[in-house]
């Protein structure tokens, strides 16, 4: 058995990492990142495809996800999140957004903005088009707003680059009629009157002032390198989400104090200690989620609802183990040491299983998976740490004291019965 | 010697009345040498009791799982799972209404808008779940203005998703790559700390639950969904976790029992863990009941899968691991028959 001084220092380390905790813990309300299954809103998940030659590289789905990330901020949308899974899916969250309508609009819109020359209309009166001129990534500037004749239109500016391009495309053209296209849909197609310098063009024929800005607001942000698919939208109201997480609390709430009755009608004093843990453990819990800021979803709670058992069990396996030995009539340090030795490898050796588990499921597994991943991972390192740390600083430290009797930790030897020297009951006289 | 003696009279009382449990209980003389070392206690007798014969009447605990799986099986190719739209893509929306209605007046109103076919699950009195195939904004639309002119909806609506079709194809792929993944990091695992019987044992073990939930899934027809998958996903570290602890007590046994046969170690090793199991067990479930009756229709769905799952982790460490664990060593013997 480790020193006193050993088991205090553990203890006081033990309460300034509570402090810690508890910081990070307060405000209550809103110290941690709920998911949109718990807190209402709409969750988008958009699949990138390739767009004739070009691949899907990672670093076009980087840039598509800035991309949609700056559009969503303009759009007013307040904490938005736009992350990417395993499978390279971009996964775009919008809190407490119910009619996302408008924002997938504005999400999935390419803005692939082309100026190309207008050859001729075929049969069909589809436009038939030279090569592309210039395309929208040399634009600077674009803004949504009536003209002289009152007209909406969409006005663009060019960097000097594209200042330059356009204006030679203007002088070589003269006479023909330039068309601006937009996600392979022409606009407009405006006969070259002379060329134009200074880099400034105007996109008409758009029907509504909103949709103009919308357009502008794409064009901004610039094109997005890859064509996106809608796999999934899901918006959660906010009544629903909230109904989950109440009720989840307080079956958390329930679940405890049967817990906590449990563990004292087994094991009585000793439950006491392991209540205690588990208070740690929740408050340790919740401080890491609110530091780590992982927002925590239904399937989270799933994992926590696990730990819990989890962190339970190793408290179980401790106590049933000393509990044992005490029944062998060893002394109750020996018991102790015994038990804990002897629960050790089981804790171990059962956490690091499920510690593998958690990891394949975090490398591998997509959205709301990897979130139970988190949770799942977290949950038992702290039940280790604090099973295997604290409860066992605090067991050695009481484990003298005479208020421990066998009584206390809930082992009965009846007197009457035969008992061997192992300790064994072996029978009623 | 007097004890000895003693006990080996109360044995033998014992096994005449109970002889159902024949090679149940043994008297050995303790082998275990740091005992010996520490002189504190004298070597005298150690008594293997062993309360519930869990090998013995292992056939009939057998027979009630597999006859359960293949329940599943038989209505997997009868009606199959219950899937929900994440695996069959297709649009749900759950509307709360501005006054009770009834499942019939709804599916008539459902019927007028063109989408008769549409699965349709109240939630409450005034609460419907109504599921479609993929329908476009406008024919949403279309359905929603309908619903509120002769009922009234409240707005927002409480839930409204749309799934491309396919698309969980990439979810369950990648639900099935981090679970063999896990597997085979598990097998290493046990393999080195215990033995390789032991590991593909364990994974019997997680594969009999994933079955007893899937069976349970098929036969009530429950919505099988993503957040089932996340419930699969936490029994298989309940499970093991579970398994992992009582192959941790039967290594213990192996190590300082040198003279019991192999079942009579397994099975005072499931007897020496049986209050743990139990216990962990309770306490596991106390938050999954209480969420089972009072959450909502999510949460339920939820718990039920853990409910299950909890009990059959529980169960399949103690009925199929250990038998698989005797026959093996039965046919392929390494510790003592």
């Amino acid at each position: 058995m480790r020193s006193r001084l050993f088991n205090i220092i553990v203890i006081i380390v033990f309460v300034i990492i509570l402090g810690v905790c508890f910081y990070y813990m307060y405000p209550f309300q809103s110290s941690i990142k709920l998911g949109l299954d718990l807190r209402g809103g709409t969750q988008i998940i958009l699949k990138p495809i390739e767009r004739g030659a070009e691949q899907v590289t990672s670093e076009a789905i980087d840039k598509a996800q800035f991309i949609i990330l700056n559009r969503i901020d303009s759009l007013g949308i307040s904490e938005p999140l736009v992350t990417r899974d395993f499978n390279n899916n971009i996964i775009v969250q919008l809190p407490g957004v119910d009619d996302p309508e408008r924002a997938i609009d504005v999400i999935g819109k390419t803005a692939q903005l082309e100026f190309k020359i207008l050859q001729s209309v075929d049969e069909n009166e589809n436009p038939v088009f030279g090569p592309t001129l210039l395309t929208g990534d040399k634009l600077v500037k674009a803004a949504a707003g009536y003209d002289s004749s009152g007209r909406i239109v969409v006005t663009m500016s060019f960097n000097d680059e594209g200042a330059q391009q356009f204006e030679k495309i203007t002088s070589e053209n003269v006479g023909q009629r330039l068309a601006i296209v937009l996600d392979d849909e022409m606009k407009s197609a405006p006969v070259i009157r002379q060329a134009i310098s200074g880099g400034d063009a105007v996109i008409e024929g758009i029907p509504t002032l909103e949709e103009a800005k919308d357009i502008a607001l794409v064009l901004q942000t610039g094109a997005l390198p890859v064509n996106l698919e809608i796999q999934e939208v899901q918006t959660i109201g906010p009544t629903l989400g909230q109904d989950s997480l109440q009720q989840s609390i307080l079956a958390g709430i329930i679940g405890f104090c049967l817990i906590a009755i449990f563990m004292l009608a087994l094991f009585r004093g000793l439950g006491l200690i392991s209540i205690t843990g588990l208070l740690f453990y929740i408050v340790i819990f919740w401080g890491i989620l609110a530091a780590l800021e992982t927002p925590i979803t239904l399937p989270g709670i799933a994992g926590v609802v696990l730990t819990i058992g989890i962190a339970v069990d190793a408290n179980i396996l401790i106590f049933s183990r000393i509990k044992e030995e005490m029944i062998k009539g060893k002394s109750k340090s020996a018991s102790f040491v015994e038990g804990f030795r002897n629960a050790l490898k089981a804790i171990i050796d059962s956490n690091i299983t499920t510690l593998i588990t958690a990891a394949a499921l975090y490398r591998f597994g997509t959205g709301p998976i990897r979130g139970f991943a988190v949770t799942l991972a977290i949950g038992i390192i702290i039940s280790m740490f604090i099973s295997l740390i604290f409860i066992r600083a605090i067991l050695f430290m009481v484990v003298n004291s005479r208020a421990v009797t066998p009584r206390f930790i809930g082992v009965r030897i009846p007197k009457s019965s035969l008992v061997d020297s192992q300790g064994e009951v072996v029978g009623k006289k | 010697m007097v004890k000895n003696k003693k006990a080996a009279k109360k044995l033998k009382r014992k096994k005449t009345q109970q002889s159902i449990l024949p090679a149940a209980e043994t008297i050995k003389p303790l082998t275990d040498e740091k005992k010996f070392e520490k002189g504190k206690e004298s070597p005298l007798i150690e008594i293997r009791t062993v309360r519930f014969d869990f090998i013995g009447k292992n056939k009939y605990w057998i027979i009630l799982s597999t006859a359960l799986i293949i329940a599943g099986i038989i209505l997997f190719f009868i009606r199959g799972f219950n899937f929900g739209i994440d695996f069959l893509g297709g649009n749900l929306m759950e509307v709360k209404f501005k006054k009770e209605v009834s499942i019939t007046e709804l599916r008539k109103l459902m019927e007028e808008t063109g989408y008769g076919k549409a699965i349709l699950q109240s939630t409450d009195k005034d609460q419907y779940i109504i599921r479609t195939t993929p329908i476009n904004e406008e024919q949403k639309d279309s359905i929603l203005n309908k619903l509120d002119e002769e009922i009234g909806i409240e707005k927002p609506l409480v839930q409204d998703r749309e799934v491309a079709a396919g698309f969980s194809k990439t979810i369950t792929r990648n639900a099935l790559i981090a679970v063999a993944i896990s597997v085979v990091g598990i097998l290493i695992y046990v393999w080195i700390r215990f033995a390789v019987r032991f590991a593909i044992v364990a994974i019997i073990e997680l594969l009999h639950d994933v079955l007893i939930i899937f069976s349970f899934y098929i036969v009530t027809f429950r919505e099988f969904n993503t957040t089932t998958i996340a419930v699969i996903l936490t029994i298989l570290g309940y499970s093991l976790s579970d398994a992992i602890v009582i192959f941790d007590r039967i290594r213990e046994e192996l190590r300082v029992n040198k003279r019991d046969s192999f079942p009579l170690i397994v099975n005072y090793s499931i007897n020496k863990i049986l209050v743990r199991s139990l216990s962990t067990t309770a306490t596991t479930l106390f938050p999954v009941i209480v969420l089972l009756i009072i959450g909502n229709e999510t949460l339920k769905d939820f718990a039920f899968g853990l409910f299950i799952g909890v009990l059959s982790g529980t169960f399949s460490s103690i009925f199929i691991g250990a038998p698989i664990l005797i026959a093996w060593n039965n046919r392929f013997p390494k510790y003592k028959k």
